[in-house]
């Protein structure tokens, strides 16, 4: 359903730009550029949840920024329900939904109204949004609220909101970036909940997180990024198994304490030369 | 894109601070500004023409006409002092005295006074006062007093020599110059005033599409809502038109308000002070020369909704776009002021020139004399400019280095 290969992805350094001593010591830092993605893949199929982890700066939110064609990838190859994202991005973007847990709502539109507008964008006819719409308020309980300004809701209630605008156009994909970041309980259990429901209905989501419990509780797959990299792609149970850990975070600790490879700077090398090459 | 404008323009709608830079600010508070700023000034002027000044006059036996004019003058309070005579005239003192407030003038003639006027030669009378604090009003209403008293003086010696009142005339004036001006009452008032209607009109364009850009722009950022904006499939050209054309509305709306609130109150104001020319001038302007203006109007509001909109997408945040915009409005008003700058006039060469050609063009409509040929061309550079500037908004929009700086 999704296929990802070999992404990659720099940027370029503004000459003002002051970076920290930790930022210098990068090794994806060379040639005027921050290679934020060197080399990453994964695949997710219908109905499968499939967890993007790594730490900070690792290159999760840029990885999931290709893939829901905010970002266009210096290399590599994004397929979503057989489209090609790169070539196609106008089409692939019907086809994916995506969900920040930094992205806001339209403060002076109400709750209804930031959904109904995001519908209109994806073309949706006026029944065929209305339904919709009613649907996923009620299945996310926003009616109580649905004609409140969104500058009035709480966090939870932006949440449910920001839900149903990602999924409003009926995605075959979902993909969320960080979405309980700086939630409560309650609006992370909403979140949680939303992507059991998407689970239980086959549709194929990506989230990257920081918390392993979300992951055991959701999760198929992981894939852990380290440094712009894929250092482990595959089950939990593979995970554990080849980690030596019994328990998620020790297993993640372990993965990225023998990620920094030798191969990372062979990669870079690589890198180096595609893009000369180019 | 019809969606993006309309949801543009809804949010617009409820934000109070473009609702008072569009709406409230033309509707209201110019004219108030105005009212308030005439009240003032008719209060200051008010309590001008009531004020008295008192004066010591040194030397009154020479001129004892003068001097009775002045004593019952109704703006003038004669003060005793002990220096009013001329022998015992001490300047510094009255000086002092005038800045410790013991008086506001002191009016000096000279004991030769009488026999220069037996002799016909010139006599220089001088008069102290604190020019700072009192004005020209004080110097006008003691120059008419003695000017009058001048001129008797002199109407007297004239007609002592057999000259009647109308030999008298040729003889102070022996030519005068008659004005017969080609230029009618709208020309001559166009060419008055035309000059500063751009002044009002064209910042206007502009103060009404920098806060709705940066709301769109820069706002969008920094709320957040971009990013989820561009994963529509709404082609990028279409998600900056949209936005375009709301920036575009809210600047026109602000100058056509701004037109419209100045047009009343201008009438409500007419209709009680007698402005028959002013009225007759303007009363000449037809429709098709308002409209015109507005036309004129359309490409700049066009250029200015386009740059303020590359600007706001450039900005990472609403502050930083603020930043960015401070310079436009110097940008705008120094090529209005060069329209103003007598000798520059609408041709080929100033018909290029952004915003001092919509300018120069609207001081000529106003005039009624335009040439309809550099309309056009102003129209077409105009355009090409107005087009560009969209084309590079476009272009940045599709700019990862912008939209994610």
């Amino acid at each position: 359903m999704i296929e990802v290969a070999q992404l990659a992805k720099r940027f370029k350094l503004a000459k003002s730009f002051k970076l920290s001593d930790a930022e210098k010591s990068d090794p994806r830092l060379y040639d005027g550029h921050f290679h934020s993605v060197v080399d990453v893949s994964f695949g997710c199929d219908k109905g499968e949840v499939l967890g993007l982890l790594g730490p900070n700066g690792a290159g999760k939110t840029t990885t999931l920024r290709m893939l829901s064609t905010a970002l266009s990838p210096d290399n590599g190859a994004i397929v979503v329900g057989g489209i090609d994202v790169i070539k196609k991005p106008l089409l692939a973007r019907k086809k994916i939904g995506f969900l920040s847990g930094s992205t806001g709502l339209y403060g002076r539109l109400s709750a209804r109204e930031n959904v109904e507008y995001f519908g209109r964008l994806h073309g949706m006819g006026e029944v065929e949004l209305k339904d919709k719409v009613d649907e996923l308020f009620e299945l996310l309980d926003i009616h109580g609220f649905a004609n409140r300004r969104a500058e009035n809701l709480s966090t939870g209630m932006k949440q449910k909101t920001s839900i149903a605008r990602a999924v409003v156009h009926n995605p075959e994909v979902v993909v969320l970036d960080e979405p309980t970041t700086g939630l409560d309980i309650m609006a992370t259990q909403t979140v949680m909940q939303f992507i059991q429901g998407l689970k239980a209905a086959g549709t194929p989501v990506i989230f990257s997180t920081h918390h392993l419990e979300e992951v055991q509780l959701l999760c198929d797959k992981v894939c852990i990024i380290d440094q712009g990299k894929d250092c482990f792609n595959g089950t939990i149970e593979t995970l554990l198994a080849s980690s030596g850990a019994n328990n998620l975070n020790q297993a993640f600790l372990n993965v990225l304490s023998s990620s920094i490879t030798p191969t990372l700077e062979q990669d870079i090398k690589e890198q180096r030369q595609d893009v000369a090459s180019l | 894109m019809w969606q993006v404008y309309k949801k543009e323009l809804l949010e617009l709608v409820r934000d109070r601070k473009t609702l008072f830079f569009v709406i409230a600010l033309p509707l209201v508070i110019f004219p108030v500004i105005f009212a308030l700023m005439g009240g003032v000034m008719a209060s200051a002027q008010l309590e001008e023409e009531k004020k008295i000044h008192r004066y010591v006059i040194v030397g009154a036996q020479y001129a004892p006409e003068f001097a009775e004019d002045l004593f019952y003058h109704k703006s003038f309070e004669q003060v005793e002092s002990t220096l009013s005579e001329a022998s015992q005239l001490d300047e510094a003192q009255l000086i002092a005295e005038i800045k410790q407030g013991a008086f506001d003038m002191v009016i000096i003639i000279p004991a030769e006074y009488v026999e220069q006027q037996q002799n016909n030669s010139r006599s220089y009378w001088r008069v102290i006062f604190n020019d700072a604090s009192l004005s020209d009003r004080l110097y006008g209403r003691i120059s008419a007093l003695v000017n009058k008293h001048s001129t008797a003086q002199r109407k007297a010696k004239l007609a002592a020599i057999g000259l009647s009142d109308e030999q008298q005339a040729g003889v102070i004036n022996p030519i005068t110059l008659v004005k017969v001006d080609t230029a009618d009452t709208r020309e001559n008032l166009g060419e008055k005033v035309g000059g500063f209607i751009p002044y009002l009109l064209i910042p206007l364009c502009l103060v009404g599409a920098v806060y709705p850009a940066i709301d769109l722009g820069a706002g969008e950022k920094e709320r957040g809502t971009l990013e989820t904006l561009l994963l529509t499939p709404v082609p990028r050209t279409m998600l900056v038109l949209g936005k375009f054309a709301a920036i575009l509305t809210t600047s026109l709306l602000s100058a056509l308000l701004t037109v419209s609130s100045m047009g009343f109150w201008a009438f409500i104001m007419g209709s009680m002070l007698d402005l028959t020319p002013v009225k007759m001038a303007f009363g000449s302007i037809g429709a098709f020369d308002l409209g015109l203006i507005f036309a004129l109007l359309l490409p700049l509001a066009c250029i200015f909704a386009s740059v303020v909109l590359a600007i706001s997408i450039y900005a990472r945040s609403f502050k930083e776009a603020q930043n960015y915009m401070a310079p436009l409005n110097i940008l705008t008003f120094l090529p209005i002021a060069m329209a103003l700058v007598p000798g520059i006039s609408l041709n080929s060469t100033t018909a290029m020139v952004p915003v001092m050609n919509v300018a120069l063009a609207i001081k000529e409509i106003v005039k009624g004399t335009v040439d309809y040929q550099q309309v056009a061309l102003i129209f077409l550079s105009q355009a090409v400019l107005a087009v560009v500037v969209i084309g590079f908004s476009i272009r940045w929009f599709n700019k990862e280095s912008v939209l994610f700086r």
